[in-house]
């Protein structure tokens, strides 16, 4: 079919979808009723041919200039091109002991959701709920309801398709918890003013390296994975329940990690307001990045408060994490699938050419 | 206060001149031969047959809608081995289905007067395919008696019964759409036969055995001989003529308007054959002799033409030319042998033989095309709230998140309409009753060769008591890996409403245990799910997550068809659209309820330039309301 005849939806499905590179953020579901997402699945039904292309326009992985939002969100603040803006980089955790009980490491993303819904911040959340056998996408509104959405899970969980739910239900300052890609779709969705955009008005990025297919519950399913209770990724992959642990070699499930993922640039959610973290090193605590006004504003009150707690970031464990990201923007920009990516030539030179020196 | 078809057809009394359709045409007539035994597989254009002998107390009548049309004639035939009249009837394509058993039965025969009443659709008005039934019964050896008129198919249903005892074999009744649907007056007759003992003496045996090959071919010469002064052959017009018509069934009707309209009728002869196989050849011969041109007119194909150009090669009747399906001279819009006849096919038939000009009165054929223009296409539609628009929905969404692009194997029912427009376009195959679980089959096993798409088959609920079942067996047997999804409105919806083995309601209207389609396949040992497809968005979701299950599995939807619920006057949901909510063209679904949803219920108010809802239309099904992106669609119970 010649492009010109097609419309968004179309595109979105043979651009995006098809290929395999949708993440499954959930941005473009919700809006319209041809779009909808099922088992951590995302599917156009019917190319429409009508709007403007809202759908293609928030998705994460259509054309996207990095550096055009990021002049958006941060203005003309400083930018690192492996950890993106930041006004702090900091280890943090829960200040609640049971908050850090119940969160993935540190808690520190629960906390500071909890905070921003007691401080009126926000009146509402996007999150994910469930467990890493069922990720369920879950709007909350209340100090309870985030509480229940604790802990990672690693696969794909469309969140983002409940924001026209928040929308109709009346909430008019929502936060969002996501993965990059989610982040990333925020701010495309921030400048939709027709599906009431502005609406999204705090953004917690998750660092990630990468989510897994729904193929991957049935591979829990099949191993009696699906019997723990918590799951991580320290390194390998570690299932903690009360009968006991068991390590799984991450080879295991490498052919799980979503094709989007592998091309995807921001493993640092570089577009949130502040970005979580595990500190590899510490599983009691988390890394945190403070990037925006808003978010230094939040996390200074919530220090002030108690409801999370900081200290400095270890410098020899800054340079492993720079390094980690530098490896993988680098990996990103050389791979020839990631069309989508619109990287200015002086910051591909950076991690293609100078080897990180700029 | 005005009576009822069927109410005519039962207590009508001999001499009454009443209304009737050729469907009760024929069941006056089969009542009126003493028939004692009616099975049927419901079938458009055949259903209203059984339907009206099913109002006759099962003491004097046994009535069965069967499961399908083999087991229905096996039943009838029973009931002639024991001496009763018995009648059986189908669709075109149905003859197809009893057709094993009917080749094999005609051999040794039968005793009670058996008439099988097999109704075509030309132009498939409410069929897959036009399928002119009477090659299968020339393959079977079965004699065929085809009406011309309503009145005439009641008159031909006592005598098939009659020749049918007269050959001890099975006789058909073939009527096309225009016979069994249009009315005529029919001057009712009386009983002929009283007789009610079934019998089945020791020693009466009814076996098939090559060698009963002749006896079939010894009844088809005794049935010619009994056709050649029946009185269902005859001739009009003009006893010497150049030119004669030749035709069978409501063909008569329209050569003979069309002999008329072009002042033709001191010129032509119409020859009408009645009993179209065997042929009468003695007065066919007849009116053959002498003759330059000869004309041919029948429904659908060229089925008496072959037969007299045949009987003409035989014998040595100088000079004829022949005109009809065969040499293309009679043919309409889709060429010779395609589509129904009509009036117009004719006229143009006769006209071009006669050198004749002739042009239709209206308007001229530039006119035509132009106003056609200006009428917007016209789509099959489904009915306000019908189920399967939500379960076509639900599909649809389903295969298109799933995102392995799967083939859907349709089948045959109100269903067929997935494979429209109407439908979403959402059938990649569409062929027979029961095809779609076959295909799915075996399109899954070709993995091992490449084909990576998943199959999905959708079958009605009828048609899986019909013919889903043995599918089933295979797939499961052989290890397919497919979803079939059962529609389960439970009707027979399609052909009227008629209940079958899973509506819980006998043929008389009576409770019987249901055979539940889950029961069934779950004694499969193949998984089953129940979902309402109204609840749309679990609808999809189920599907999705099954999709992925490997092997064979079914999902039943169960939702009541939307016709059965309105006649049954439940309390009404009122459904409206929120003027305040609907964001017109703004909302960017672009018209999702009036252009793609395309229930009749939902309409676009031009004026305002907003969504509504037709209330006099709208079934209150709700699903609408569920996929409006703007939420602007409200459902209301009301009391
Ligand atoms: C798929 C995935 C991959 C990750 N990979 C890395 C990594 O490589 N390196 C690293 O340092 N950190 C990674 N993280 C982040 C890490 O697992 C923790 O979520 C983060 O450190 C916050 O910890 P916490 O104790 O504050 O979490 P909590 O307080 O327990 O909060 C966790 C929050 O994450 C949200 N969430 C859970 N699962 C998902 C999901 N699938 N999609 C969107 N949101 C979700 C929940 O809404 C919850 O609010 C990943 C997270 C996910 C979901």
């Amino acid at each position: 079919m010649n492009n010109s005849e097609q419309g968004y939806g179309a595109r979105l499905k043979e651009e995006v979808i098809d290929p395999g590179f949708c993440s499954v953020c959930g941005a473009c579901v919700g809006f319209c009723p041809y779009i909808k997402t099922f088992g951590e699945r995302v599917g156009v039904i019917h190319d429409c041919k009508v709007c403007e292309g809202v759908c293609y326009r928030v998705c994460p992985r259509s054309p996207t200039q990095y550096h055009v939002l990021r002049q958006e969100v941060f203005g003309a603040s400083e930018h690192d091109p492996v950890f993106g803006a930041y006004k702090a980089i900091c280890f943090a955790r829960a200040g609640s002991e049971h908050l850090r009980s119940r969160g993935q490491y540190g808690g520190v993303v629960t906390a500071l959701v909890t905070f921003a819904l007691k401080q009126g911040i926000i009146d509402g959340a996007l999150m994910t709920g469930g467990n890493f056998t069922k990720a369920i996408p879950t709007l909350v509104s209340s100090v309870s309801d985030a509480l229940q959405c604790a802990g990672s899970k690693y696969t794909s969980s469309p969140t983002l398709g409940l924001f026209q739910e928040a929308v109709k239900e009346g909430y008019q300052k929502i936060g969002v918890v996501g993965r990059p890609c989610q982040i990333t779709a925020c701010r495309k969705i921030q400048k939709a003013s027709e599906i009431s955009g502005g609406k999204i008005s705090l953004v917690i990025g998750l660092f990630c390296m990468g989510s897994l297919l729904p193929e991957f519950y049935s591979f829990l399913k099949e191993n009696h994975l699906d019997r723990y209770e918590r799951m991580d990724i320290p390194k390998d992959i570690l299932f903690q329940g009360a009968g006991g642990d068991v390590m799984i070699p991450f080879e295991d499930v490498r052919r799980f990690i979503r094709l989007s993922c592998l091309s995807c640039y921001d493993p640092l959610s570089e577009l949130a307001d502040v970005s979580v973290g595990s500190t590899e090193h510490d599983p009691g605590w988390n890394t945190l990045i403070v990037r925006t006004a808003k978010g230094m504003d939040m996390v200074e009150k919530a220090r002030f408060t108690g409801d999370i707690e900081t200290k400095a970031y270890p410098p020899d464990l800054l340079n492993v994490l720079r390094e980690a990201v530098f490896n993988r923007k680098k990996r990103v920009l050389e791979c020839p699938e990631s069309m989508y990516l619109d990287v200015p030539p002086r910051e591909k030179d950076y991690f293609l050419t100078a080897g990180g020196d700029a | 206060m005005h009576k009822m078809g069927w109410q005519d057809v039962i207590e009508g009394r001999p001499g009454d001149r009443v209304l009737l359709n050729g469907n009760e045409a024929i069941a006056r007539g089969a009542l009126e031969a003493g028939v004692r035994y009616a099975s049927s597989y419901p079938g458009s254009p055949s259903s209203e047959i059984v339907q009206t002998l099913s109002k006759v107390p099962d003491s004097e009548l046994y009535a069965e809608w069967s499961v399908n049309e083999i087991v229905s004639l096996e039943g009838a035939t029973a009931a002639s081995f024991a001496g009763l009249r018995a009648i059986c009837v189908m669709k075109a394509d149905g003859l197809n289905v009893a057709l094993d058993f009917l080749t094999s039965m005609n051999l040794g025969g039968c005793k009670g007067g058996l008439v099988v009443t097999v109704a075509d659709d030309p132009q498939g008005h409410s069929s897959v395919k036009e399928y002119d039934s009477r090659y299968l019964a020339k393959a079977a050896m079965v004699p065929v008696l085809e009406p011309s008129t309503v009145e005439e198919a009641r008159a031909m249903a006592i005598a098939a019964f009659n020749f049918s005892e007269q050959i001890k074999g099975p006789v058909i009744l073939r009527s096309v759409t225009r016979i069994s649907h249009s009315r005529g007056l029919v001057e009712l007759g009386k009983s002929v036969r009283e007789d009610k003992t079934a019998s089945l003496p020791a020693g009466d045996r009814f076996l098939t055995k090559t060698i009963f090959h002749m006896k079939a071919r010894d009844r088809l010469i005794k049935a010619a001989g009994i056709f050649e002064d029946c009185g269902f052959n005859y001739s009009e017009g003009p006893d010497k003529a150049d030119t004669a018509v030749f035709c069978s069934g409501t063909s008569l009707l329209y050569a003979r308007e069309a002999i008329e309209t072009l002042g033709l009728n001191d010129e032509i002869k119409l020859v009408k054959v009645g009993t179209t196989f065997p042929l009468p050849e003695k007065f066919i011969l007849s009116h053959l002799r002498g003759l330059k041109n000869a004309i041919f007119a029948e429904e659908v194909r060229s089925f008496i033409e072959e037969g007299i150009v045949l009987l003409y090669a035989r014998n040595n009747l100088g000079k004829i030319c022949f005109y009809g399906k065969l040499s293309g001279d009679v043919a309409g819009v889709r060429g010779p042998a395609c589509g129904e006849m009509n009036v117009d096919i004719m006229i143009k038939a006769l006209a071009k033989v006669y050198g004749i000009h002739y042009e239709a009165p209206g308007y001229t054929p530039e006119k035509t095309a132009e106003l056609s223009a200006l009428v917007p296409p016209r789509e099959y539609a489904m009915c306000p709230g019908c189920p399967h628009r939500a379960s076509f929905w639900a599909v649809k969404t389903a295969i298109a998140v799933d995102g392995r692009n799967s083939i859907v194997a349709g089948d045959i029912g109100c269903y067929c309409l997935g494979a429209w427009d109407t439908g979403f376009n959402l059938f990649d195959t569409l062929h027979c009753m029961g095809a779609g679980p076959g295909i799915a089959s075996g399109l899954s096993k070709l993995g091992r060769f490449g084909l990576k798409r998943p199959t999905v088959t959708i079958v009605g609920d009828s048609t899986f008591y019909h013919a889903v079942i043995p599918g089933l067996i295979n797939g499961q047997y052989s290890g397919s890996d497919y979803l079939c999804v059962v529609l389960d409105n439970s009707v027979t919806a399609m052909t009227g409403h008629q209940p079958h083995p899973g509506s819980g309601i006998s043929v008389y209207g009576r409770p019987v245990n249901a055979i539940k389609i889950e029961d069934i396949v779950r004694g499969l040992g193949i998984p089953c799910k129940i979902v309402d497809p109204y609840d749309n968005f679990l609808a999809a979701e189920t599907i999705c997550a099954m999709v992925r299950e490997p092997g064979i599995k079914v999902l039943i939807f169960r939702r009541e068809c939307a016709l059965v619920a309105a006649r049954k006057q439940r309390r009404k949901r009122r459904v409206y659209v929120d003027q305040s909510l609907c964001r017109g063209d703004a909302c960017g679904c672009g018209r999702f309820c009036v252009s793609v949803w395309g229930c009749p219920g939902n309409i676009w108010d031009h004026k305002t330039g907003k969504a509504n809802i037709d209330e006099a239309v709208c079934a209150g099904c709700g699903v609408c309301a569920s996929l409006c992106p703007a939420g602007a669609i409200v459902v209301e119970e009301v009391e």
